[in-house]
């Protein structure tokens, strides 16, 4: 802010107005969190907890570092599987529901992405001289990606949890409803990321090819995908640690990932399980992580 | 090989190329020159037929462009080797594959998709055969962005050659590399074309080069043909033609640097 208006004396004074132009867009925005503000009540009282709740952060913060290697529970039915055993199920379950979910969603992504690019109505710059192709490319074409963008963006705009819900009323605690649940808004996500890196891949190589007499099915699949294809398998890692982490959640609906066991260990105050099944969560997203790092290097451009 | 009759193609008001009337036999090296934008690109789609002329004919051989259906015009597409300036590789693959898909133009989708996944072995062996000529045989399975700048340019000219091409063109090969390679390249090109009997036209802002290496040379000014004549026929006032535009700070040295 004090940048702003010190930068502001020395600009010559052809730039006055665009700087007044955003500097009435700082205000606007600023203007909107102190309405936000003002809404939920919120006062620098909210950010001193009250004892009990100090109370119960200390104790689950203080078992951080020592996770619970057996059950906290003073009873535990002699045929209960070990702590750490299920602990390794709940992750194994977690996996499966993502990689379920991921499934669909790329599957849902390539070919809503596919509609959603313009990639593929770029023609021959040599051809589409036909008024059909003509009138096809300025009618249908906008239709359909348009269409496509719209239901798109329905997908995205409703949360995982909230599909889940939705999903949940009308088919029950279904392995399909948790599978879909995640997977129309991941479909949705990754379909408009995967059209955008098709429509901004470099199209040298694409032209290259219609250059030496390739068709343009063979241009898009074989010249311009492969340019998109490093950075959509990138963001498909990415999006199933996203994944693994909503499917770890939907436990919470009774699904026997993660976050059920999480939950219900949280309920019983034994926080050392807690941390145990949250651990178990960041070893899965770090071993993620470090596996699409490495086809990443193996794919980098 | 290639025959333009009054040729001009114009993209929206511009004029990118102006009557161009030029004939170039089969099997002839010709070097064409001139400033950026002065209409060697959009002369070279021309001749590939990726653009097809506003005004005027153009055949190669023999089939006027305007009147080839798509179909055709990719048939006439696959005989024209076109080495790029930016040379247009897949950075991630393989040498083989970037070569290998030289010739997709000749094949169908199904076959273009097996050939690049599942490569027969004769495709191998003959992609290892234009590695050798091209000097770079040991780079086979490389990765493409492992390979230095002059090196791709070879993988470039090689993904040209196993298009089995009737004609060869090279926008502005050379740019990109130093002055050493950059004439190695240019000699690797007259050289190939020579022995397989190919039709050859190179783009170059390397004048000195473009004297060494070509019997006829075609000078291009503001989408017109300057001169088009006889290296040794050209005199140096045409060469400074070329370039009055640039007069004021330096003219052509500037250009001989690239």
């Amino acid at each position: 802010m004090g940048g702003t208006s010190g930068a502001d004396s020395i600009q010559p004074v052809s730039l006055r107005r665009g700087m007044g132009l955003r500097r009435i867009l700082i205000l606007i925005i600023l203007g909107a969190g102190l309405w936000a503000f003002i809404q939920l009540n919120l006062t620098p009282a909210d950010l001193i907890p009250n004892p009990g709740g100090l109370q119960v952060a200390g104790k689950f913060f203080s078992r951080a570092l020592s996770p619970a290697l057996t059950y906290e529970a003073e009873f535990v039915p002699a045929n209960t599987q070990p702590l750490l055993w299920k602990a390794i199920q709940a992750a194994g379950t977690t996996v499966v529901f993502a990689a379920a979910a991921m499934s669909l969603a790329l599957v849902a992504g390539l070919i809503l992405g596919f509609l959603a690019s313009t990639a593929w109505w770029v023609g021959d710059p040599a051809g589409g001289r036909s008024a059909t192709v003509v009138f096809l490319r300025r009618s249908v074409a906008p239709i359909i990606y348009g269409s496509t963008r719209v239901l798109i963006t329905l997908m995205r705009s409703v949360h995982e949890l909230l599909w889940a819900v939705l999903l949940l009323a009308a088919f029950g605690l279904s392995h399909l409803s948790a599978a879909v649940a995640i997977a129309i808004p991941f479909g949705g996500t990754l379909a408009k990321i995967f059209a955008e890196m098709i429509d901004e891949a470099p199209r040298d190589v694409a032209e290259a090819y219609r250059g030496s007499g390739a068709s343009s099915t063979q241009v898009y699949l074989l010249g311009l995908l492969p340019r998109a294809l490093p950075d959509m398998i990138a963001y498909a890692f990415y999006r199933f640690e996203c994944a693994l982490r909503s499917s770890a959640i939907l436990g919470f609906f009774g699904y026997p990932t993660l976050g059920f066991f999480i939950a219900a260990s949280f309920e019983n105050l034994h926080y050392g399980e807690v941390w145990t099944y949250l651990y178990t969560l960041f070893f899965l997203v770090t071993v993620v992580d470090w596996w699409s790092g490495a086809l990443r290097k193996r794919f980098a451009v | 090989m290639f025959h333009l009759n009054g040729a001009s193609v114009t993209y929206g008001s511009t004029v990118a190329l102006d009557s161009i009337n030029l004939q170039i036999r089969p099997g002839e090296a010709v070097g064409f020159v001139g400033l950026s934008g002065a209409g060697k690109t959009t002369l070279f789609r021309l001749l590939n037929g990726m653009v097809r002329p506003t005004r005027g004919t153009v055949q190669v051989n023999g089939n006027s462009l305007a009147s080839l259906s798509l179909e055709e015009l990719r048939q006439v597409r696959a005989q024209i080797g076109f080495v790029h300036q930016d040379l247009s590789l897949i950075p991630n693959l393989r040498v083989l594959h970037n070569v290998l898909a030289g010739r997709l133009g000749r094949l169908s989708l199904w076959q273009g998709a097996r050939t690049l996944l599942f490569p027969p072995r004769s495709c191998v062996n003959e992609v290892y055969e234009i590695l050798q000529r091209v000097g770079i045989p040991e780079k086979l399975y490389q990765r493409t962005d492992r390979l230095s700048g002059g090196q791709r340019q070879r993988v470039a000219i090689a993904r040209a050659l196993f298009q089995r091409p009737k004609g060869l063109l090279a926008d502005e090969p050379v740019s990109s590399v130093d002055p050493a390679r950059a004439r190695s390249a240019v000699s690797l090109l007259t050289q190939i074309s020579r022995e397989e009997g190919l039709t050859l036209c190179v783009s170059l802002h390397n004048l000195e080069l473009a004297r060494e290496f070509f019997p006829r040379l075609v000078g291009l000014r503001k989408g017109r043909i300057a001169f088009d004549r006889a290296t040794e026929e050209v005199k140096e006032e045409e060469f400074q033609s070329l370039y009055d535009l640039g007069a004021a700070n330096g003219g052509g040295t500037s250009d001989r640097e690239e």
